[in-house]
């Protein structure tokens, strides 16, 4: 029995390792065949993903609500560590491996489509496939290490395909930005690991963050954080969740490091569905929900406030956002706002709940979306208008022209907004109901979470609204400012459509709940809640969803109002909000001018420094060693050389002096003679 | 015949032959030079191939468990009333010169690849390489202090002159101030060479000695004598071991180079030709990080430990120095310069902290680097040969131009800013988790100079990407406009040839680092236990 279950598991570790590998196998294919089969790159990454989605399944039916399974090799020993590679498969990580293949099944059928045209087409999937494998990867691997190599490598093939169009100024500044804001969060998550691996001497999930692991037997002692393998001072913890944090704000774009979000929608489309929606996103909560036990209460509090303020501040900024896949990216900030601070106020399974049913609303929009800018496109190619495809106030009435998607947009929308008998509403209304549960019997002022998250959702309504109302009720607004242009737009091909089916069908109650109402009764909610848990029945806030849904519906009304009717009074289209909203809270101009320019500037100085003050004191050495040379060349010449050549003339004196007694006459030398004998005598006299 | 003596002497028999090939066939030395480092190579790989690895054979300062060693008496002068003189010709190898060996042995083999732009003088640049050639591999070899300081200055004067004589237009200034600051550093480590062998006597022979080795054993040194452990002597008023250390240290940190000793390095990389700028970055600074380790960890331990902070200190701030230099930088070539700077800073904040993690990461870090500051030097050489231009200003849009070339340098570019999968990112994550980790076990580094260390992986994200993005994406627009855009076509098959290899190293050390660690996991332990044991 023991050895068939063993079996079993190592089967269940074969299926989710190919589903891993797959796409891998497909980037590998694809990027040696490049420029050879570009027909049919698009369906080896397609059948790729395919089987592993099937894979997943299985994987996923196996090990949901079962027992974790664990398997690892050794991989190389560093000194007395050994790391080993690993999977580990437990609730939250069959469950985002299903997630991830399944949403990246329809997005790649959708691609093959919204690509074909494209000169690089191969490499397109051949990045894309390089995604799904980086991001299978991270929700299977049981330890930090390899996940911190996922982490990266996630980031990395973000920043291939958002500067896909890599002659696009727009596009390679995004990509750029992108992959250097989440490096913070790199450097924060590796801080944290080597926390990690100091206290705990190991990078193991299961036995730092089990239920009985190392974590759980850790406590603050006398400012020390002592744990049974070790201690160190108690900053250290802070300061490992403070990574942790910066990891989860860079890669799920949350303040204050959620600005490159809005920026990398300068990718595909079908790209911004698959990663800056519905997974690389993700991957930020996914991490919380990891790592979950290691933050305490102050941390966690901490989690909400940003997470809440994060989801308030994106939602305004998507208020008054033109261009459509901005509105979009904006809402996903402030959705995974939503996410965080539902972790913060101990909502875990809520939040994950969130995660998988964003993922699919948000991806269902943002294919509506790629789908309208590409009929855009066309209309502004076709008659050489030279406008941005992707600003809604050139767009009105499609509804006419593209019915299927506008109603795929209306499923999606409502899902996003929450509003009954979608999925939306079961998750976001278990966040909203949680939030004001933890509220309840602190401060007054942890109230204004709950009441901002209300808040938040009323203007998501707004946005949401404008959204739909803008693209596709009213009129054409380019017919009525350039009336005479053709028109040829359509829904398009059954791979543009079937994506949006599958999305769509994910977006309403039946696959998550049968009781469309009670977010309780979810499968998924209860996979993720312990036995007995929390229940709506039991709560003071179980008629919370009918005001607030009521509330949303009068919000969209008015929406309705203002822009398909334009009946009630235009927002302001100027003073101090509005602009603050407009642009974006002004954090680029901040981070611009108060951290880049900086350093930049820094790195010029160190460089001046360097030339100057280093190489200059190097230089000066060398110029005084020849300046001491030429001053000794002088001495040398001068003193040395002066005296020697002084005695030389002082000899040669002399020397000509008595060479004139030297002249060969006798009478000379007998007169000399003479004088010599005489002045001896006179000096004997005279002495 | 040892095969490290022929690994060593190998190139200079090639030397001789191209010596005496008559200039006519001036076109084929460089077939010639080639073949003698593919030789080379395959005798490293015989080496790596064969070494064996286990506890008895940690080496480091167990002169038996060393292997491939030859020891013969070389010179022995009979002094009378001081002795006999015993300096021997001693090879031998441990983990920690078995993987420098072989990465040496490979960049070589580039470097020689790349040696086909060289157009004048060929029979000059070819001999004074192959002597370089073996200059190197001998100092890798050396156990004997006598022939370790040969071979170290014998690398000098070939490159001295074949920075001057083949290099760019500054080509005598970059020479001059290669050539004298590095004598700088290693006439003074021939004063505590002499000092140490007048303080060791061979314990057999009673001889005084030479030997790296017995250097270590602090019960070698003659009672009394001026490197003495337990004698405390001082020169200057100050330790003599400290002062020892500090000499043998700044000889090294030359060639490391280390933040503020690395002036001469933009300078001699800019003007070098690529060959020679390919073994400067990819061979000699790592002869520096190897001396800290053989020499100054080994024989002098106990100063090692005391003054860890201070070289931990030393690596940062090259490490952050070098990256905030890099993002100024506008020249392609003096931008990867700065950047060897910032990551050899991670090999010294790694061989401080004296922890396994951060040793091994050191070594791996300096493998990473010697195949990656090849890989970077080469491509750099690569559109300096086509325009004569590296000014990053002056090229946009190379993507579109030379896409195979462009394919290359994103791996090399994101390989170097340490992306996972790849061997950087393992030295950089080990040394910097070593540094971590060595408060908690020896307290030597403090906590927060990791930390601050894993910030040179941010600003590295920064120029790499920075220069991605205004050199090789965007529209097409060169500043010699069309002459360039004709001149510069893509990778040949030579170059193909020799950056896949290169690729492909980075890659494998990335995805199996046991490729590494598993061949010097016995020496790092044995010198974590030296070092402990002091």
């Amino acid at each position: 029995m023991e050895q068939f279950l063993q079996a079993i598991d190592t089967q269940t570790i074969i299926f989710t390792l190919t589903a891993v590998l797959l796409p891998l196998l497909a980037f590998v294919l694809n990027i040696t065949m490049r420029g050879r089969w570009d027909k049919i790159s698009g369906w080896v990454s397609t059948v790729a993903i395919l089987l592993s989605c099937i894979l997943s399944g299985f994987v996923f039916a196996r090990v949901w609500n079962g027992h974790p399974v664990h398997q690892q090799l050794l991989w190389f020993t560093i000194g007395n560590t050994q790391l080993y590679a690993g999977i580990l498969l437990n609730n939250l990580s069959v469950l985002m491996l299903l997630l991830v293949s399944v949403i990246a099944l329809p997005v790649h059928i959708y691609s093959t489509a919204y690509m074909k045209d494209d000169e690089h087409y191969t490499r397109y999937f051949a990045f894309l496939s390089f995604f799904c494998f980086s991001m299978l990867a991270l929700v299977v691997v049981d330890n930090l290490f390899l996940f911190y190599i996922s982490w990266e490598l996630v980031g990395f093939s973000s920043y291939l395909l958002i500067g896909f169009w890599f002659k696009r100024h727009k596009a390679i500044m995004a990509n750029k930005k992108a992959f250097i804001m989440n490096r913070i969060g790199d450097m924060g998550l590796l801080i944290a690991i080597m926390v990690l691996f100091t206290q705990y001497h190991t990078f193991d999930i299961t036995q730092i963050f089990a239920d009985n692991g190392l974590i759980s037997r850790s406590v603050m002692k006398n400012g020390l954080w002592v744990s049974p393998t070790g201690h160190l001072p108690a900053i250290w913890q802070y300061i490992a969740c403070g990574g942790v944090f910066l990891a989860v704000a860079a890669k799920s774009a949350q303040f204050p490091l959620h600005t490159w979000l809005p920026d990398a929608m300068e990718g595909p489309t079908s790209v911004s569905a698959l990663i800056h929606a519905a997974t690389m996103v993700a991957a930020g909560v996914f991490l919380l929900g990891r790592v979950y036990p290691m933050f305490n209460g102050t941390e966690l509090t901490i989690l909400a406030i940003i997470g809440c303020f994060t989801a308030f501040m994106a939602a305004t900024i998507a208020l008054t956002q033109n261009d459509l896949k901005r509105i979009l990216a904006y809402s996903t900030i402030s959705q995974l706002g939503y996410m965080v601070m539902a972790m913060g106020i101990g909502a875990y399974a809520s939040s994950l709940f969130h995660l998988v049913t964003h993922s699919f609303f948000k991806a269902l929009l943002f294919l509506v979306a790629g789908i309208v800018i590409h009929q855009m496109r066309h209309i502004n190619d076709d008659n050489g208008l030279g406008i941005d495809p992707q600003d809604i106030q050139h767009m009105g009435g499609l509804r006419k022209k593209l019915p299927f998607t506008f109603i795929a947009a209306i499923i999606g929308g409502l899902a996003l907004v929450g509003l009954p008998l979608t999925s939306g509403y079961l998750s976001k209304d278990s966040i909203l109901i949680h939030a004001f549960e933890w509220a309840d019997g602190k401060g007054p002022l942890f109230k204004l979470i709950p009441v901002f998250a209300l808040l938040t959702t009323w203007l998501t309504a707004f946005y949401v609204a404008r959204l739909i109302v803008k693209v596709f009720f009213g009129e054409l607004r380019l017919l009525k400012n350039t009336p005479g242009i053709k028109l040829h737009v359509s829904d398009g091909s059954w791979a543009y459509k079937l994506p949006l089916v599958l999305l769509a069908a994910g977006c309403l109650f039946p696959l998550f709940s049968a009781n469309p109402i009670e977010f309780t009764r979810s499968w998924l909610f209860k996979g993720f809640s312990p036995a007995g848990g929390f229940g709506a029945e039991s709560s003071a806030y179980a008629l919370l969803p009918v005001l607030v849904n009521s509330l949303s519906l009068l919000v969209i009304y008015w929406a309705w109002l203002i822009y398909a009717k334009q009946k009630a009074g235009s927002l302001l289209q100027r003073g101090f909000l509005y602009r603050l909203s407009f642009n974006a809270w002004y954090f680029d101009e901040i981070y611009n001018n108060g951290i880049i320019k900086p350093v930049l500037a820094l790195g010029r100085f160190t460089f001046w420094f360097d030339r100057i003050i280093i190489n200059g004191s190097v230089n000066s050495l060398a110029r005084t060693g020849i300046l001491v040379s030429k001053l000794s060349s002088w001495f040398d010449r001068n003193i040395i050389d002066g005296f020697l050549n002084l005695l030389v003339a002082i000899v040669r004196a002399i020397g000509n002096f008595a060479r004139k007694f030297q002249n060969g006459r006798v009478q000379y030398y007998l007169f000399s003679m003479l004088v010599i004998i005489l002045s001896l005598f006179i000096l004997k006299i005279l002495v | 015949m040892n095969i490290l003596t022929l690994i060593i002497f190998t190139p200079l028999l090639f030397g001789l032959i191209i010596a005496l090939m008559p200039s006519r066939w001036r076109s084929s030395f460089k077939y010639v030079a080639l073949l003698a480092t593919l030789v080379q190579l395959a005798m490293s790989i015989w080496i790596y191939c064969n070494f064996k690895t286990g506890a008895a054979f940690g080496g480091i300062n167990h002169e038996t468990q060393f292997q491939f060693m030859q020891k013969l008496p070389w010179i022995n002068l009979d002094l009378g009333a001081m002795g006999k003189m015993q300096i021997d010709y001693f090879v031998g190898i441990d983990g920690m010169s078995v993987s420098l060996l072989v990465m040496t042995s490979f960049v070589l083999v580039i470097a020689a690849l790349s040696s086909w732009e060289i157009k004048s003088n060929l029979k000059g640049f070819f001999i004074l390489f192959l002597i370089l050639d073996m200059a190197v591999t001998g100092v890798f070899c050396s156990l004997d202090f006598f022939m370790f300081y040969i071979f170290y200055e014998l690398m000098l004067l070939p490159l001295y002159f074949l920075i001057g004589m083949w290099g760019g237009a500054k080509r005598e200034y970059a020479a001059i101030k290669f050539f004298l600051y590095t004598l700088f550093g290693s006439v003074f480590m021939l004063l505590i060479m002499v000092g140490l062998y007048l303080s060791v006597k061979d314990p057999v022979t009673g001889n005084h000695t030479f030997n790296m080795v017995q250097m270590m054993n602090p019960a070698n040194y003659e009672p009394g004598s001026v490197f003495s452990v337990a004698a405390h002597q001082t020169i200057f008023g100050l330790s003599a071991r400290a002062v020892g250390f500090v000499v043998l240290f700044v000889a090294f940190a030359i060639k490391v180079p280390v933040v503020p000793l690395h002036t001469w390095l933009p300078d001699a990389h800019v003007e070098a030709p690529t060959p020679i700028s390919i073994i400067l970055a990819g061979i000699l600074l790592k002869v520096g990080g190897y001396g800290i380790i053989r020499v100054c960890l080994s024989i002098f331990p106990d100063i090692a430990s005391s003054g860890a902070y201070w070289l931990g200190l030393l690596g940062v701030i090259s490490i952050i120095y070098g990256a905030f230099n890099a993002l100024a930088q506008k020249d392609l070539k003096r931008m990867i310069a700065y950047s060897s700077v910032s990551h050899m800073g991670f090999v010294l904040l790694g061989l401080a902290s004296q922890t396994a993690e951060g040793i091994s990461g050191a070594v791996m870090q300096m493998v990473s680097h010697g195949f990656l500051s090849t890989m970077l030097f080469f491509l750099a050489g690569v559109i300096y040969n086509r325009v004569h231009d590296r000014g990053i200003n002056h090229f946009r849009g190379l993507a579109s131009v030379m896409p195979n070339y462009t394919a290359f340098v994103i791996v090399a570019f994101f390989a170097s800013l340490g992306l996972p999968g790849f061997s950087a990112f393992i030295g950089e994550i080990f040394s910097l988790t070593g540094a971590f980790k060595s408060h908690t076990v020896n307290g030597l580094l403090p906590y927060w100079m990791a930390a601050c260390g894993s910030a040179g992986i941010l600003i590295g994200a920064g120029y790499f990407l920075w220069t991605l993005q205004r050199m090789f994406f965007g529209t097409v627009n060169f500043k010699g406009g069309t002459v360039w855009q004709t001149a510069l076509v893509d990778l040949n098959f030579r170059e193909k040839l020799t950056l896949f290899p290169l690729a492909i190293m980075v890659l494998a050390l990335g995805l199996m680092p046991s490729l590494v660690f598993y061949k010097i996991n016995d020496s790092v332990l044995a010198l974590v236990q030296f070092l402990q044991l002091k």
